[in-house]
């Protein structure tokens, strides 16, 4: 059986392109990290142009993980500045279902980074996902 | 594929810019926030929510074309 998730949406702010535009309907779903002894629950957004997944650095460290003992990465992210982020071996619990993950931390205060981020590596690789906007629904199938 | 019905976070997220929130797990209702998310969880435990979610709630919230 998929898992089945509804769209969340987020408060955005009006602009000239979009000026009647309050809300943002977005991909996100809960998920649980764990390290170790340890789990915190998080929002994360799937995104398939993301390369791998990103979570903040605070969430690491809540989790008792050394971030900056990671591999460190280099990135583009979305504002085009070049950020850092520490690849951790870590477990994400979707839905009930324990995936291992090799997932970067960013550094920490990144007020940037609106949520985790469920990129290719680490989360694509491991799910069949299907979105359907007009319908609210995302369900995600284990590959 | 049937239609479901939208969790809107837009109005309940717009108070707290820049800072971590804690949901509670049922009803999506903040249960507690702050600068530091290690004390914005340890209050939403004391609070009863043994299971909150978490997350950032950015300074801005601008239209994000997201992608590395």
């Amino acid at each position: 059986m998929p898992l089945k998730f509804p769209y969340k949406k987020f408060p955005q702010n009006p602009n000239e392109a979009f000026p009647d535009h309050k809300q943002a309907q977005r991909p996100v779903i809960p998920i649980t990290v764990k390290y170790k002894d340890k789990e915190i629950d998080y929002l994360a957004l799937i995104d398939s142009g993301a390369d791998f997944c990103i979570f903040h650095g605070e969430i690491g460290q809540l989790l008792g993980i050394d971030i900056q003992s990671g591999k460190k990465l280099e990135f583009f992210g979305v504002t085009g500045e070049k950020e850092s982020a520490y690849f951790h071996e870590i477990t994400i619990n979707i839905g009930g279902r324990d995936k291992h993950c090799y997932c970067g931390f960013s550094e920490l205060n990144n007020s940037k980074l609106p949520y985790g981020i469920l990129g290719q590596r680490g989360f694509f690789d491991m799910f069949k996902i299907i979105m359907d906007y007009k319908k609210n629904r995302i369900e995600l199938s284990a590959n | 594929m049937k239609t479901i019905q939208v969790q809107d976070l837009s109005k309940i997220l717009k108070p707290y810019s820049n800072e971590w929130v804690a949901l509670s797990e049922e009803t999506n209702k903040v249960i507690s926030s702050g600068q530091n998310l290690s004390k914005v969880v340890e209050e939403a435990h004391k609070k009863g929510e043994k299971h909150p979610v978490v997350t950032r709630v950015p300074k801005d919230y601008g239209n994000y074309v997201l992608g590395f």
